[in-house]
């Protein structure tokens, strides 16, 4: 356990796939040699298969105290990018309409907007992913180098370039596949929740560029927090996968999708328009618990009432959504 | 951590006497010396060395013909025990090294050959000294699975303490050994270590060369002089098995003669 720990809460129902935290995050940290095939941030569609593919059926993470087995992913589970041939079809006179190469497979966005039915009608929501900045990180227990270590000041996890030797045990033991191998520099990377901007006082790329505002960052133990409030207080927020054992740092809000077209007025829980079993395998059984909450507070703001709840989720400003507290956590590192 | 550092090097004091049976071409006798030697922290076969005639430069190219003159000695490869219980098993695929040693011109060359059905290295391109910023092209990661071929020469940094040479399994604490590491995507690497995890490297390189022909690796590492009575120890990385950190084939360690 760290001393503090930083924490992100996105909800769901306000993302709108745009990726433009994915771009905010790839132009920051992975526009580098060895890097292309890495999102520290993604966005993908659910139910899909998710990037790298079918990760959350790959292994890793905790089982009755013990690591769990994975395979590594390869380049194309991650999507091999392509280029498209527009010199030897627009200027070279090739017949054909323009090509990609390599002929591609996959991507980290393949199945975007393909969802599933239920019963006759589709449904799927967008799904933002970063490192979980966990409390009890498997890829942290999984290095035999003592690379990855977590910030004692503020918990946020981290992988010293320095002591990896690329063995990517790391990559094996997440069960987020959130750590990327990088063949050229020999090491693995992830995300680094932003920490230099964080220690000038500055929110994560990802959370500042998201035009859905539906990034919260702050210290979870930090009762002034909306991180603190919408999970501690309002308890409307949950980590994925919470049987994976590592104690994420990442919450979502879960979507709350509106009735189906037949049936307004109707409760969600009565017929939900995404099918509560999917929302309970990727958040667990408190999912349920969190939408009759929820419910419960729309229907109140509807019928003239105020909800502290919904305000806070509306996320009006920076101010509301972030409280980055650079000075705080390391005086508090420093006095120990 | 702790208990499974215990009970790997039980594996490890257990394996070393076992091991040492296993050399190709000892005679019993000499075994059950082997045996003795190893049990005392010491070590058993020892290694020829040729004084070379050639130049350091003509015998860095493994497949020079100076190397095809001199004898070379096969010593058996270990495979680690399975090191996590999260990582597949593997079998033994590659049974021997042959090993040729040389001095010249103050430094020792070891030529290590063995068989490896697959080449597996990565292409690392040549980075140019432009900040990867200032480049529109960027170089792409091929695979993100593949593990490579590798070959290292451990030996210990300094004199016995209190009569011991370091562990083989990375020297022990006020042990050190020093270690010749190459990698078949990488090249060449000086490491130290005090112990299990506890590898780095120094920042340094040593000329290396390799060759892969006819289903095998041929690699010449230059060492800084070795004395007589030294020991030296071997380790192949197989990357198809995935192999790397303590998962390998290696030797016990074996003095110079």
């Amino acid at each position: 356990m760290s001393l503090h720990q930083y924490a992100m809460v996105m909800d769901l129902n306000k993302c709108l796939g745009c990726q433009t935290c994915t771009i905010a995050c790839k132009k920051l940290w992975t526009d580098r040699d060895g890097t292309q095939h890495m999102y520290w941030n993604n966005v993908e569609t659910r139910p899909g298969i998710g990037y790298p593919r079918q990760w959350d059926q790959i292994g890793g993470g905790w089982k009755d105290g013990h690591l769990q087995p994975s395979r590594q992913p390869t380049l194309d589970d991650y999507g091999a990018p392509w280029e498209f041939d527009y010199d030897q079809r627009l200027y070279e006179g090739k017949g054909k309409p323009v090509m990609a190469s390599p002929d591609p497979v996959s991507g980290p966005n393949w199945d975007e907007d393909v969802g599933a039915l239920n019963g006759d009608e589709n449904f799927y929501f967008y799904l933002p992913r970063i490192c979980n900045h966990c409390t009890n990180p498997a890829c942290l227990a999984a290095c035999p180098r003592q690379a990855i270590y977590k910030r004692n000041e503020d918990g946020i996890v981290v992988l010293d370039q320095e002591r990896c030797e690329g063995y990517r045990y790391c990559i094996a033991a997440c069960p987020y596949k959130k750590i990327y191998f990088n063949e050229i520099t020999g090491k693995s990377e992830k995300c680094i929740f932003c920490y230099p901007r964080l220690e000038k006082g500055e929110v994560n790329a990802c959370a500042a560029q998201c035009p859905g505002r539906l990034r919260f960052v702050g210290l979870l133990d930090d009762p002034a927090s909306a991180v603190h409030k919408l999970v501690r207080v309002y308890k409307a927020a949950l980590p994925l996968f919470p049987e994976k054992g590592t104690g994420p740092n990442v919450f979502y809000v879960p979507p709350f999708n509106p009735p189906k077209r037949t049936n307004y007025g109707k409760s969600i829980l009565e017929d939900p328009r995404l099918p509560l079993d999917f929302l309970v395998y990727l958040f667990g059984s408190e999912v349920k618990g969190i939408i009759v909450r929820i419910e419960a507070e729309l229907v109140r703001a509807q019928n003239g009432g105020s909800s502290e709840l919904l305000q806070l989720l509306i996320g009006r400003d920076a101010e509301t959504r972030y409280q980055i507290k650079p000075q705080f956590v390391q005086i508090q590192a420093r006095i120990g | 951590m702790t208990p499974m550092r215990a009970t790997l090097k039980i594996v490890a004091v257990l394996g070393s006497s076992v091991l040492t049976l296993m050399f190709v071409g000892s005679e019993t006798q000499a075994r059950q010396k082997d045996v003795k030697a190893a049990a005392a922290g010491s070590t058993g076969m020892t290694l020829r060395v040729s004084a070379a005639a050639s130049r350091v430069e003509a015998l860095l190219d493994p497949l020079a013909g100076g190397w095809a003159k001199m004898p070379a000695q096969r010593v058996a490869l270990n495979r680690t025990p399975r090191l996590y219980d999260t990582e597949a098993p593997s079998e033994p695929e590659i049974p021997f090294v042959d090993i040729r040693l040389a001095r010249a011109e103050g430094k020792l060359l070891v030529n290590m050959t063995w068989h490896d059905p697959t080449r597996d290295a990565a292409e690392i391109a040549k980075l140019p000294s432009a900040p990867t910023e200032g480049r529109p092209h960027k170089e792409l990661t091929e695979a993100t699975d593949r593990f490579s071929d590798s070959a290292a020469v451990m030996h210990p940094t300094h004199a016995p303490v209190n009569g011991q040479w370091p562990s083989l399994q990375m020297g022990d604490p006020g042990n050190p050994v020093s270690i010749y590491f190459w990698n078949a995507s990488r090249g060449a690497a000086r490491m130290q270590a005090e112990g299990r995890g506890t590898t780095r490297r120094t920042g340094e390189t040593f000329p290396a060369q390799a060759a892969y022909r006819d289903q095998a690796w041929h690699v010449t590492l230059e060492l800084q002089d070795v004395s007589a009575g030294i020991p030296l120890a071997f380790a192949v990385w197989n990357g198809s098995q995935q192999d790397r950190d303590g998962r390998k084939y290696f030797t016990t360690w074996l003095k110079l003669e």
